[in-house]
């Protein structure tokens, strides 16, 4: 099986053989890996300016990155961030990986259209119209959500792209932003619609958010999800706990400690990792991950020693 | 004032109805109430049971917010006679989220917080400097510093920050408290913060907790 092929395989749940699928949301650590500037640190203020064939140079310098890390780090799948984010941009990376790996590895890209937490200084204001204009806050997220569903069906239209995921935060590590009752009403009814669109398109549907989520999980998976990602034990979320109540419902994804590859000791880093293959392995549907990514400031060495037990260990028989 | 029920001020702040606590603050101030009895015996204990809701999981942001909104509208009644009246904040706190990281959210919420609670709130921002720090504390004088952090590869500015106060001959004025996802007890004992809350309500707490200890 391809990589893509077992990927899909721990979406769906079902069993394979040999080692657990793995990705990251995003590898940032491409200039230490090799040499270049990762795609969403670049800066293209004069992309629109530029000759075609010098945005082709970037563009598969960018897909390059994309595929050294995948097989450098046994990803089976493909997280791309287009610079510039736009929809034609968006598929030529996808037929550039396409040409260059064949259907060797799931892409994917964001595709959420849902409110997240806002920063600091929309927070207010956020607060303000859910309190004053709830209405207009719910205009604002069909808005959302139909643009993002006509943006789907051109990547649909067009083929090469696998799946989508959903990457609106939704939680602190003390709990969710909004209340479980807020969630439900401004939130969960706009995850739906927009998961079973995706799902309806071909699309395979990964939703991420850090934080406790246990006070909104139920309402997460109620929304159909083929993934949930992240699972946090920052944020005290226990992957044997998700696994027990929804490991039948759909694949859990992540659960290493990023703070211990931050600080923590080579035995603090294989003790979370065994944690989340010892509980997200069994009966399959698992896909080997951090908790978030491997962010800016992450040592790289941390990362290798957490894919050493990966591979030591993390094998079905 | 034969109808006038303060109460009502207390809980237009703890629904968050912004309208009515301004209304119940014109009727008190009409009826020559004394506006800093407002402001310590119903304002700040309601935004206190606010935190305690939030503490509790009984309250989330938004909800928070809305309340400081109705706080802030009282304010804004009683604000013009405090002026004369040489009333003292409980405390002057510089708020800043550190060197590196530019994570407002937590920052911001403990800065609505500590206002709640009476405290002037000096925000120098995010990704701030040890030595924008220290100027900031030259120039504002603060009882307290409130330094927040989100990302485990931004906690040593929190360090660099308390080093950097101490070589000015600075530390000894301020009390530090540190708060952030990836900070914890242990990490402010080891860094010598002065006291640590996993959250924007206890943030007041401490707060309160280590002017008293100054006192």
């Amino acid at each position: 099986m391809q990589p893509r092929e077992r990927f899909i395989a721990a979406l769906e749940r079902r069993p394979i053989t040999g080692l657990v699928p793995h990705f990251e949301l995003v590898f940032f650590l491409t200039m230490e890996a090799f040499g270049k500037v990762h795609p969403s640190h670049r800066y293209y203020s004069q992309w629109g300016q530029m000759e075609e064939q010098e945005r082709e140079l970037h563009r598969h310098d960018m897909a390059d990155i994309y595929i050294a890390t995948a097989e450098r780090y046994g990803h089976s799948a493909i997280f791309i961030h287009p610079n510039p984010d736009e929809v034609d941009e968006t598929i030529r990376t996808i037929d550039i990986i396409r040409e260059k790996t064949g259907d060797r590895y799931f892409i994917m890209r964001h595709g959420d259209a849902t409110f997240s937490i806002p920063d600091g200084t929309q927070m207010f204001g956020f607060a303000e119209r859910l309190a004053d204009d709830p209405d207009g806050l719910k205009r604002e997220a069909q808005q959302m959500v139909d643009a993002a569903i006509r943006r789907a069906e051109r990547y649909a239209k067009h083929g090469g792209l696998d799946g989508f995921a959903l990457c609106a935060d939704y939680c602190f590590n003390t709990g969710p932003f909004l209340s479980p009752r807020h969630f439900a009403e401004f939130i969960t009814p706009y995850l739906a619609q927009i998961t079973k669109a995706y799902r309806e398109l071909g699309f395979y549907v990964i939703k991420h958010t850090d934080g406790n989520i246990m006070p909104i999980i139920d309402q997460l998976v109620s929304t159909g999800p083929h993934a949930l990602h992240s699972l946090d034990p920052q944020a005290n979320v226990d992957i044997a706990e998700v696994k027990r109540r929804y490991g039948d419902q759909l694949c859990l994804i992540g659960n290493v400690n990023c703070a211990m590859l931050d600080t923590g000791t080579p035995e603090d880093i294989a003790e979370s990792v065994r944690y989340a293959l010892r509980s997200g392995m069994p009966g399959g549907g698992y896909i080997f991950s951090t908790s978030n990514c491997i962010y800016t400031g992450m040592p790289l060495a941390s990362y290798e020693v957490m894919l050493d037990v990966w591979r030591r260990e993390g094998v079905y028989a | 004032m034969p109808d006038l029920d303060l109460d009502q001020l207390y809980f237009a702040i703890v629904d968050g109805n912004a309208k009515a606590a301004a209304a119940v603050t014109q009727e008190a101030v009409a009826a020559d109430v004394d506006p800093q009895l407002l402001l310590t015996d119903y304002m700040i204990p309601a935004m206190d049971e606010v935190g305690a809701k939030f503490e509790a999981n009984e309250c989330f942001v938004p909800e928070l917010l809305i309340s400081a909104r109705a706080m802030k509208a009282s304010m804004e009644v009683i604000r013009p006679l405090l002026l004369g009246k040489a009333v003292e904040p409980a405390g002057r706190v510089v708020v800043a989220t550190v060197q590196g990281d530019l994570h407002d959210i937590g920052k911001n919420l403990v800065a609505t917080m500590l206002e709640g609670g009476g405290f002037q709130i000096v925000d120098i921002g995010t990704d701030v400097s040890p030595d924008k720090l220290a100027d900031a504390v030259a120039t504002h004088q603060p009882q307290l510093i409130a330094l927040s952090a989100l990302l485990t590869t931004t906690l040593p500015s929190m360090k660099r920050m308390i080093d950097r106060l101490a070589a000015d001959g600075l530390r000894g004025g301020v009390k530090v408290m540190i708060g952030g996802a990836p900070v914890t007890q242990d990490f402010a004992d080891e860094i010598g913060a002065d006291g640590y809350s996993d959250n924007a309500a206890g943030a007041v707490n401490l707060a309160r907790q280590l002017m008293a200890a100054a006192a």
